[in-house]
């Protein structure tokens, strides 16, 4: 009977939340391997324009790396696609999104982006892929209470990323 | 200071079930914890938890909380509690069934 009243005030007047927090199903987050994800993306369009300046590359070596290339850059594109997917659909609650009432535009500009650059080589295109998924990570910490720094990748392409600073 | 909250997660399953409803109470004078007590309390960057205290260090003011399912995150994951991050002990729960 308690429970019942509670139940129906909660659903009016929603009370303050008591996480117990499990591994399982709470799971663990973090954009970084959709960063790092994006990041690859251009790096393999890097290659192939490199690859393809090339000349003294047999046809046979050319096709074995170009493929390669390729393959590399469209799962990574859908990697970093479904780590923000499941960020969106299991971490970001109603509440994350009266802060940031934006929040589904930038993931759907993520969705967007992250097909255009497997349909195409354009590194314009690829590093506004890496930069949406920057915005998404910049929102993600700060719903956590911890603040964001932009540093340089230490490896190629060096881009920018969004790095939480932790202590 | 009394609060009324609600339970999300079933890291304290069976003892206490995702949704159910707890009543905290913190005094500020003959205010003690024991192992075996329930407690809410606030620990970045997780936000407001509920778990189960299971040793209390007087001398260091701190507790170290677990939960009852394997997975649970507690301290284990991230070290104790310290009192002044305690919101209240867990007096009554209110469960669906």
């Amino acid at each position: 009977m308690i429970y019942q009243i509670l139940d129906w005030i909660d659903r009016r007047l929603p009370l303050s939340r008591a996480k117990a927090h499990c591994d399982i199903p709470c799971g663990i987050y973090d954009p970084i391997i959709a960063q790092i994800a994006a990041l690859t993306v251009v790096r393999m369009i890097d290659l192939m324009k490199d690859l393809e300046g090339r000349e003294a590359v047999s046809k046979l070596d050319y096709h074995n790396s170009m493929s390669r290339y390729i393959a590399i850059k469209e799962e990574h594109a859908e990697k970093a696609k479904q780590e923000i997917r499941v960020i969106w659909g299991d971490y970001i609650k109603p509440q994350h999104l009266e802060t940031y009432p934006h929040l589904h535009e930038v993931v759907h500009k993520i969705m967007g982006l992250g097909s255009k650059v497997r349909q195409t080589t354009d590194r314009q295109t690829a590093e506004q892929f890496v930069e949406a998924i920057n915005e998404f990570a910049q929102i993600f910490w700060e719903t956590k209470g911890i603040a964001t720094k932009r540093a340089r990748a230490p490896y190629a392409p060096n881009l920018e990323l969004v790095y939480p600073v932790l202590e | 200071m009394i609060r009324l909250l609600r339970v999300r997660g079933q890291s304290l399953t069976p003892q206490i079930e995702d949704g159910d409803f707890v009543l905290t109470l913190k005094l500020p004078i003959f205010f003690s914890l024991q192992a075996g007590d329930l407690i809410v309390f606030r620990k970045a960057p997780y936000g407001v938890l509920i778990k189960q205290v299971e040793h209390v260090d007087q001398q260091g003011c701190v507790y170290w909380v677990r939960g009852s399912h394997p997975a649970s995150i507690d301290s284990r994951a991230f070290g104790v509690v310290h009192a002044r991050e305690v919101l209240g002990k867990v007096v009554a729960c209110f469960s669906k069934s």
